[in-house]
């Protein structure tokens, strides 16, 4: 069997013709099962005088003669039109995500690759070759020593995001798990808010809860506003208490009671003690998901207390040492923790001298003390000295460092 | 009582896309036409300024309809379903358009300070060098309050027209029967009325406004009485600037040939300070087109092809979209800097110009808006279809009507 390759937009609008010559009709477009893979071409859709026809790819052949590539039908016979993607319709000139740059970019052309065993999707085109080639200035410019470089993209670091009631799309999101979650929210928002949904709604919940947390406020409030309430609680139950009480705030309070009571009670009952805490206050921003011991543990029950719970990173920086009414007694570093003889009791490692911050403090006073001190997270007390949470330094980032950057060099959004 | 509340709070955060881009078409280019229509022809015009009024409404509502069904830019639906060759099309459409009625806004700038005496070799560089210079360092957002509190000074044109007391039944009959004699130059002045109101740019760029915003089809209703009060302001606005030249200069002869000429049509208001108003009015409007017309091109033109966009990135990330941003703003200033050529005469042509060209985006959006794979069932009704096809038809009549008329 012959072996080339090609570009979609050389045949588009090609005339197909039968084994004697004749014209059968125009090719309008392509038609590819949903293997995400490698998605096959199985059947090529026809402008002919009787209307449309969608020829089985099985029948025909592709051969380059004259430099142009003619395509040879042997028997004219129609395909199953359920469940296919059309190449010209769904992909090209649509955008699409580059899993690879982590961003959005535009088709602006298609390379199949015609193998013994097939007619193969390998490639799209992202690249200014591939509009100049669309525009037929190509060749032409090339031949007056313009040299254009190309920029092709393998099908497989790219996404598409074409959903529509007709073509079902099982597995084709699974090549977005391995993106990042803040470059995730980054495309999601790139997007217009449609396809944000569907490539938001192909996420399982827990990388859902993440990329969630990524996006900007208004992102988010739409998002929320366009899912059921159901599948909105089940997200927001993966995500940490403080996260889900400053998404809540930016919703209108019907919104939020109506979530909230969707969600597990316990969790609904943590998000609502930290709304209830006023803007500004350490108590607003503090992270209820933290790592206390008692002070009678060795090191290595510890650690291998940890290997149990799996703390997220940032919670793992410091173990906070309480007593049996959960008052702060003292604090332990991961560090000091692995250091350690495995024998040692915490109460032997532990620091006593513990800076902490109550809940209703301001959070400017929280800055100064990690700043200060070089803390990662800050252990935050209640009025009686009990354990309610920590600060986290990412989230002082998120929430003062920031917004006073962007302020200071004025960015123009 | 709750529901008319939360209603009220509703339009109020919707409202804007329409109002701005109406407020857009207030610029040097709509400024000078319309004292110009009033200036030359009276009130033999106004027939026209209805039509369109009528018109624009309608593609308006269509850009907004689309922006929210859609979720997506002009120039994104027209790359998706027509491909590159057509997309290539469209936007060189655009940036000639633009580019013109750039021209225009920058003669407008030159045109307001001459009333100072400032010439315009020396006015025209520092602005083309201050317009990149607000754009790169960030401080675009203050700077477009201020141009558009500067643009409040049109409402002189509001209070004026009720000063020089037209007869307002005559005003109003005279839509119905136009008295007005067909040749060249008032098929061409037309034609720069309609290029004027229906500018191409607005069109991507109300677009661009609502999906920014990110309005749903639930609060529809409200962005359609956006658009819709925003429309019925503009042409007021236009209808008041007429009424004022129609009065004062019509009346006596005078016509435009400069700025100055257009600023006299205040004098009732504001005696001989009336250049002063005109001309803080013409510098603030046609300063904030210097700004928005080169970036929404830029924008489009980016998005159509996937060229990286955005102001905050840095020069080298997004060669395209600076490099076509300055393009633009550079030209504009070069051609206005050109010796001896009539400020106001530019002016004109530019809008004569995006009116000949503005059918070619219309009948990209009547395709998009009719295609029911794109809206589903918000596709355009048998009226709205009427009405934007006739605009259509009476901008390309009105076109081939001056284009012969060349040769009489």
């Amino acid at each position: 069997m012959v072996m080339n390759s090609f570009y979609l937009s050389r045949i588009l609008g090609n005339k197909i013709y039968s084994s004697d010559h004749q014209v059968i009709g125009k090719i309008k477009d392509f038609a590819v099962n949903n293997d995400v893979k490698n998605p096959k071409v199985i059947g090529v859709k026809v402008k002919t005088d009787d209307g449309i026809k969608f020829l089985d790819w099985n029948n025909v052949n592709v051969t380059k003669e004259k430099g142009q590539y003619v395509l040879i039908c042997s028997a004219i016979k129609d395909i199953d039109v359920s469940n296919i993607m059309l190449l010209g319709n769904h992909v090209l000139d649509r955008q699409i995500i580059d899993v690879n740059g982590r961003k959005v970019v535009r088709v602006n052309d298609i390379r199949l690759a015609n193998l013994s065993s097939g007619l193969f999707v390998i490639a799209v085109d992202i690249g200014t070759e591939g509009i100049l080639r669309r525009l037929g200035l190509a060749k032409p410019l090339r031949r007056i020593g313009f040299d254009i470089s190309s920029k092709l993209m393998l099908w497989n670091d790219v996404q598409t995001t074409f959903a529509s009631n007709d073509i079902q799309l099982s597995k084709s999101y699974n090549k977005l798990s391995i993106l990042h979650p803040s470059d995730l929210a980054d495309i999601i928002e790139d997007f217009d808010t449609n396809t944000g949904m569907i490539i938001f709604s192909s996420l399982d919940n827990a990388k859902a809860a993440d990329v969630l947390e990524e996006m900007e406020e208004k992102a988010q409030v739409n998002i929320l506003n366009n899912m059921s309430p159901d599948k909105v609680a089940d997200i927001l139950e993966e995500m940490p208490a403080d996260e889900v009480a400053d998404i809540l705030d930016g919703l209108s309070e019907h919104k939020a009671e109506e979530l909230l009571n969707n969600m597990e009670k316990e969790d609904a009952e943590e998000v609502r003690e930290l709304m209830e805490y006023e803007d500004e206050t350490v108590g607003s921003i503090m992270n209820k998901e933290f790592i206390a011991f008692d002070v009678n543990i060795t090191a290595q029950q510890t650690i291998e207390r940890l290997r149990e719970l799996k703390p997220d990173n940032e919670v793992a920086y410091y173990i906070y040492i309480v007593d049996e009414n959960d008052k702060l007694q003292g604090v332990v570093s991961l560090r000091d923790l692995v250091v350690s003889s495995p024998e040692n009791k915490l109460r032997e490692i532990m620091d006593t001298n513990v800076l902490k911050l109550f809940d209703t403090e301001s959070i400017n006073d929280s800055i100064e003390l990690s700043v200060k001190y070089g803390l990662l997270s800050i252990p935050v007390v209640d009025e009686e000295d009990k354990l309610c949470g920590i600060v986290i330094i990412s989230d002082l980032v998120d929430e003062v460092f920031l917004p006073t950057w962007r302020r200071k060099f004025k960015k123009v959004s | 009582m709750k529901n008319r509340w939360s209603a009220f709070l509703i339009i109020l955060s919707i409202i804007g896309p329409g109002f701005i881009t109406a407020n857009a078409g207030n610029d040097a280019g709509g400024v000078t036409t319309y004292s110009v229509v009033g200036a030359q022809y009276g009130y033999s015009m106004l027939w026209g300024l209805f039509a369109i009024g009528i018109g624009l409404a309608v593609i308006q509502e269509m850009n907004a309809r689309m922006a929210v069904v859609t979720g997506k830019g002009l120039a994104d639906l027209i790359r998706e379903k027509y491909g590159v060759k057509l997309a290539f099309f469209a936007m060189a459409v655009l940036l000639i358009a633009n580019v013109g009625v750039c021209i225009g806004d920058f003669a407008g700038i030159a045109a307001s300070l001459e009333l100072f005496h400032l010439s315009k070799y020396m006015t025209i560089p520092i602005i083309t060098f201050m317009i990149p210079f607000i754009l790169f360092k960030g401080s675009y957002s203050t700077a477009e309050k201020v141009f558009l509190g500067l643009t409040l000074t049109f409402i002189s044109y509001v209070i004026t027209a009720f000063l020089v007391k037209p007869h307002w039944g005559g005003v109003f009959t005279s839509v119905v029967k136009p008295n007005a004699k067909f040749t060249k130059d008032y098929a061409l002045t037309l034609i720069g009325m309609v290029g004027t109101t229906i500018t191409p740019y607005m069109q991507f760029y109300l677009q661009s406004s609502i999906v920014d915003k990110g309005i749903t089809l639930k609060n529809y209703k409200y962005e359609q009485l956006d658009v819709y009060l925003g429309t019925f302001w503009g042409i007021l606005t236009a209808l008041f600037i007429t009424v004022c030249t129609a009065e004062t200069l019509f009346k006596f002869g005078i016509k435009i040939n400069t700025a100055q000429d257009a600023a006299l049509a205040l004098k009732p208001l504001a005696g001989d300070y009336s250049f002063l108003l005109f001309a803080v009015g013409l510098f603030g409007a046609s300063l904030l087109a210097c700004f928005v017309i080169p970036l929404s091109t830029s924008y489009a033109i980016c998005e159509a092809f996937g060229f990286e966009s955005g102001i905050d990135n840095k020069l080298k990330d997004a060669p395209v979209f600076f490099g076509l941003l300055l393009f633009i703003i550079i030209l504009s200033g070069l051609i206005v800097l050109i010796p001896g050529i009539s400020l106001i005469k530019t002016i004109l042509a530019t809008q004569q110009l995006a009116g000949v060209l503005s059918p070619v985006i219309l009948i990209f959006m009547l395709n998009l808006i009719n295609d029911k794979e794109l809206m589903g069932e918000h596709t355009n009704n048998k009226l709205q279809n009427l009405i934007a096809r006739a605009t259509v038809i009476l901008i390309i009549l009105l076109t081939i009507a001056a284009f012969i008329g060349n040769f009489i």
